[in-house]
């Protein structure tokens, strides 16, 4: 029975999918896993899979943050115009990270602290956000960045071919999934987006829970701004609008459930990598970008409408953390 | 209206300041007051007809997601469904000649699109049981590539629009044009059935508390089908008349029409948390939030200012009704103990809002 356990995980299920995809891509468009494709993918996916990791926490506790595409945009054109203006770049990049970090504050102050639905929060700070993105440039972008920016966002490790972006991604991800999986923290989150009022008996301080939610969801956006700024060489206002879908998409995807209270960050960063490369080899099949949305899409409710099929046939589950949490505060 | 409380005198006043429409249509006349006074071109003639005319289509897909929100869900897909309706619809009734009968063929044509792409909605929430965000988030994708593959990069022009259709803007029936009517018929059909009929009350039993819903014995899995086909309907009706109105469609047509429905509804009181709100709130969101963009437009405040303001308007209303609800509720409330009965475990995201007054009280 335990050996078999791994087998029913969400994630087991996105890794035959990822399989099935690599291989029937791969044979039919050889060059899907060339060298060079693998970089690009790695390159313009990396800002998606920040965005993506770092908004799972607010979804695990049962709100949502819709602002997270916006939060990139703001952050990476402030920091562009810092160091227009003659700051450091890395005292700029220090700055953006700090605005993203009040920016999800200021989402999560009025979400928890008012009580107001996530959704209609988000929804007003995703325009406000963005027109403060615009007053600052005013619709121009900045370009030719400073050449160490470029570097971090779409240059390789010295002498290899891998990424520099795609070591940051996984670093990111690695200590994000240690808090989240493996601190008393992460065990208050899920909690927390399972029940919130049982949290809240149980002493787990909900209010400072989902603040910070909210908090690294900004941070993460933040982080994705850099390296989206470093790879395209590119800030303006407009910047991203488009990956807020695939975000909470590869979120979903990845097996954390809207409602709360389940998901892992590693399911999400295989989500990321599942819809990376569907993209790609139906790009090299000769699709458009809509034909590519609208798989996206489907794949979408395919997965969530088999995953809710077979688990009503075997069992299998999407990552649950509901019952180590209720082992946690049994024992405590 | 079946919670409203009758009796003394401060209850009544409390009864009408709960009607967010009675404050929000007093924001409405005092915006316009100010505006007639301090902005000069703002009363010159033909811009209050352009605001009508801009707030119109907002008012139909918001007064239709009034249905979908006050059941507790949401639907992110109408600006999807309007414009694969605008290009789809718009292209058959320019090809037909039917004389007469083309408002007809028109309007059911695009009432009976919306309705298909809604129920698909309404399918994936109620029997594949996914949150209604994500599955209108994934159909929000498929539609607008649907889109993307019937335009086949070719627009739609004015000149292939009927002239009935072509003309909805310039014509004038008593003063406004077809177009307002529209919008004024559809606000008035669905206030008066989301109010006055078992069908709407059943709606808001749903949005209040779903498990009680059912327990009554409310069809809810039929009525959320009928929800999500209504709301995709007035968004495909919208459709159609955006081709009358722009003349061009393409691609894009109602890219981002999404946000600004919800946002509209969200304004005009209709609360994310379910149960609560009317279609006059929604219609009157719309109409303000288009008032305020005219009057941002004609004191030549940038474009880029005034989503800032538009999206600061959504958090103060949201924070706004918030406030006041609760203020006017703690009495009542308290009364009977039931602040926290209201959060259940199958609540949308974000709900159970009682939990962080628990933890301060």
């Amino acid at each position: 029975m335990s050996r078999w356990r791994s087998l029913r995980r969400w994630e087991s299920g996105l890794i035959a999918l990822l399989a099935v995809v690599t291989v029937v891509g791969g044979i039919t468009h050889p060059a899907l896993l060339g060298i060079y494709n693998l970089q690009t993918m790695a390159l313009n996916n990396a800002d998606l899979a920040l965005l993506a990791i770092g908004v799972a926490p607010v979804i695990i506790t049962a709100d949502i943050d819709i602002s997270i595409a916006s939060m990139l945009a703001l952050c990476g054109v402030l920091m562009a115009k810092l160091w227009t203006d003659g700051m450091d770049i890395w005292l700029a990049i220090a700055v953006a990270i700090a605005l993203g970090a009040v920016l999800g504050l200021i989402n999560g102050l009025f979400v928890v602290l008012l009580e107001l639905p996530a959704l209609a929060v988000t929804l007003g700070t995703m325009g406000a956000y963005t027109g403060v993105a615009f007053l600052i440039l005013g619709g121009q972008a900045i370009i030719n960045l400073p050449q160490s920016l470029v570097t971090l966002g779409s240059g390789n490790i010295g002498g290899t071919q891998i990424p520099i972006s795609l070591v940051v991604v996984l670093a990111l991800a690695a200590a994000l999934a240690f808090v989240i999986h493996l601190t008393s923290y992460g065990r208050s989150l899920f909690a927390v987006g399972a029940n919130r009022q049982a949290a809240l008996f149980s002493g787990i301080p909900v209010v400072r829970v989902r603040l910070l939610a909210f908090v690294i969801a900004g941070v993460f956006s933040a982080l994705a701004a850099v390296l989206y700024v470093g790879n395209y060489d590119t800030a303006q206002a407009t910047i991203a609008s488009d990956q807020l879908l695939p975000a909470i998409t590869a979120v979903i995807l990845g097996g954390v459930s809207a409602y709360g209270g389940t998901g892992t960050i590693p399911g999400v960063v295989l989500a990321v990598v599942l819809l990376a490369v569907l993209q790609a080899a139906l790009g090299l099949a000769g699709l458009s970008g809509q034909a590519q949305t609208i798989a996206v899409g489907a794949i979408l409710i395919i997965a969530i409408g088999a995953g809710a099929g077979i688990n009503a046939f075997t069992g299998l589950r999407r990552p649950r953390r509901r019952a180590a949490v209720s082992e946690q505060l049994g024992s405590g | 209206m079946s919670e409203r409380p009758a009796v003394s005198a401060s209850s009544r006043l409390r009864a009408l300041l709960r009607h967010n429409e009675t404050g929000l249509l007093g924001i409405l006349v005092l915006i316009t007051l100010i505006a007639a006074v301090a902005v000069p071109s703002f009363s010159s003639s033909g811009n209050p007809t352009e605001i009508l005319d801009n707030a119109s289509l907002v008012v139909i897909v918001a007064v239709g997601e009034y249905l979908v929100i006050v059941t507790r869900q949401i639907d992110l897909s109408t600006a999807a469904t309007l414009g694969l309706s605008a290009y789809l619809i718009g292209e058959l009734v320019g090809g037909l000649h039917v004389g007469v009968l083309g408002p007809v063929v028109g309007i059911v044509a695009s009432l009976g699109l919306g309705a298909v792409l809604g129920l698909f909605n309404g399918l994936l929430v109620e029997r594949v049981k996914m949150p209604a965000i994500i599955a209108t988030l994934a159909t929000l994708s498929i539609y607008s590539g649907l889109q993307v593959v019937a335009t086949h990069g070719s627009q739609l022009y004015a000149d292939q629009l009927p002239s009935w259709l072509a003309n909805i803007v310039s014509e004038s029936w008593i003063g406004l044009s077809p177009l307002v009517w529209a919008a004024v018929a559809v606000t008035v059909v669905v206030a008066l059935v989301g109010r006055r009929t078992s069908w709407g009350r059943d709606l808001y039993a749903m949005g209040s508390n779903p498990e009680a819903a059912r327990y009554l014995g409310i069809r809810t899995s039929r009525r959320t089908y009928q929800v999500f086909a209504a709301c995709g309907a007035l968004a495909g009706f919208a459709g159609l008349l955006y081709a009358g109105q722009y003349g061009n469609v393409d691609a894009t047509a109602g890219n981002g029409f999404e946000l600004t429905a919800i946002a509209a509804a969200v304004i005009g009181g209709v609360s994310l948390f379910g149960g609560s709100g009317t279609a006059f709130g929604a219609a009157l969101g719309g109409l303000l939030l288009t008032e305020i963009e005219n009057i941002l437009a004609l004191l030549k405040i940038s474009i880029f200012a005034q989503q800032t303001l538009q999206g600061a308007a959504i958090v103060v209303a949201v924070a706004g009704y918030a406030l006041i609800s609760r203020r006017l509720d703690r009495p009542t409330r308290r009364q009977l103990g039931t602040a926290e009965d209201r959060g259940d475990s199958s609540a949308q995201a974000g709900s159970v809002p009682s939990a962080a007054q628990e933890l301060r009280a």
